[in-house]
């Protein structure tokens, strides 16, 4: 692998993983503030609250996995290598 | 003076009255203070099962997703790629369990929820690329297996 593709690919790979997590990660912030607030005004609900919580978790956080995968796969099995 | 207090009117009782009447309900708004935090400690007690059940069926649906994949392509893609698709399917099941686990403890312990189950695809990837056995697109394609089942519950549940 030429020097400029593992340098492209060290960029890209810091890209994907820092600009793939803004997102979810302002959104898991806004959800958990609003369950805990849900959780402390309305204790009975807590479980609704915590099972709706972890369903949108999951998807919140696949999005910063995609990030991550690709990110891995450009720093490990680079297929720009050869 | 004891024929006095035994004459005194009924409505016009004696100071002591009064003291006993307030005593009696306060203790009749402590009982029932009571009733309610016993009544509203079940109403949680019963949510946070509800919560557990719902984990319970998402690792269950998630389960028979897996191994019908996992047969599926053990039959009709070969050995290799099944064995790549249940170590996916697996770490996808432990992420789950980390991600649910981290929720569970979100406001009790700890006010942000924790990013320990991000190690796993970290680990996954890692191990897809460096170990001969394993492929990089069928472990993902089984680390995403856990997806349909999330699905399914957000249909039963709307």
């Amino acid at each position: 692998m030429d020097s400029i593709t593992t340098a492209a690919s060290v960029v890209a790979a810091g890209l994907a993983v820092g600009l793939g997590a803004i997102g979810p990660g302002i959104g898991q912030g806004s959800a958990a503030q609003g369950a805990v607030e849900g959780i402390a005004r309305q204790p009975e609900a807590e479980g609704k609250i915590r099972g709706t919580l972890l369903l949108s978790f999951a998807f919140m956080e696949s999005l910063t996995i995609y990030g991550l995968v690709v990110a891995l796969v450009l720093l490990f099995a680079n297929p720009f290598a050869g | 003076m004891l024929a006095s207090t035994l004459l005194q009117p009924e409505n016009d009782p004696p100071e002591g009255g009064d003291v006993l009447l307030e005593m009696h309900k306060e203790t009749r708004s402590g009982a029932s203070s009571d009733l309610s935090d016993n009544s509203s400690i079940q109403a949680t007690q019963t949510s946070v099962d509800e919560y557990v059940q719902l984990q319970l069926r998402i690792y269950r649906t998630a389960l028979l997703v897996s191994v019908f994949a996992v047969l599926l392509t053990g039959v009709f893609c070969g050995l290799h790629f099944s064995i790549s698709l249940l170590v996916g399917a697996i770490s996808g099941l432990l992420y789950l369990r980390l991600l649910a686990r981290s929720v569970g403890r979100l406001g009790e312990t700890t006010k942000s929820v924790g990013k320990a189950q991000l190690v796993v695809p970290v680990l996954l990837v890692l191990a897809a690329s460096k170990l001969p056995q394993l492929d990089l697109i069928p472990s993902l394609l089984g680390f995403l297996l856990y997806k349909p089942s999330l699905i399914l519950q957000l249909l039963l549940e709307s």
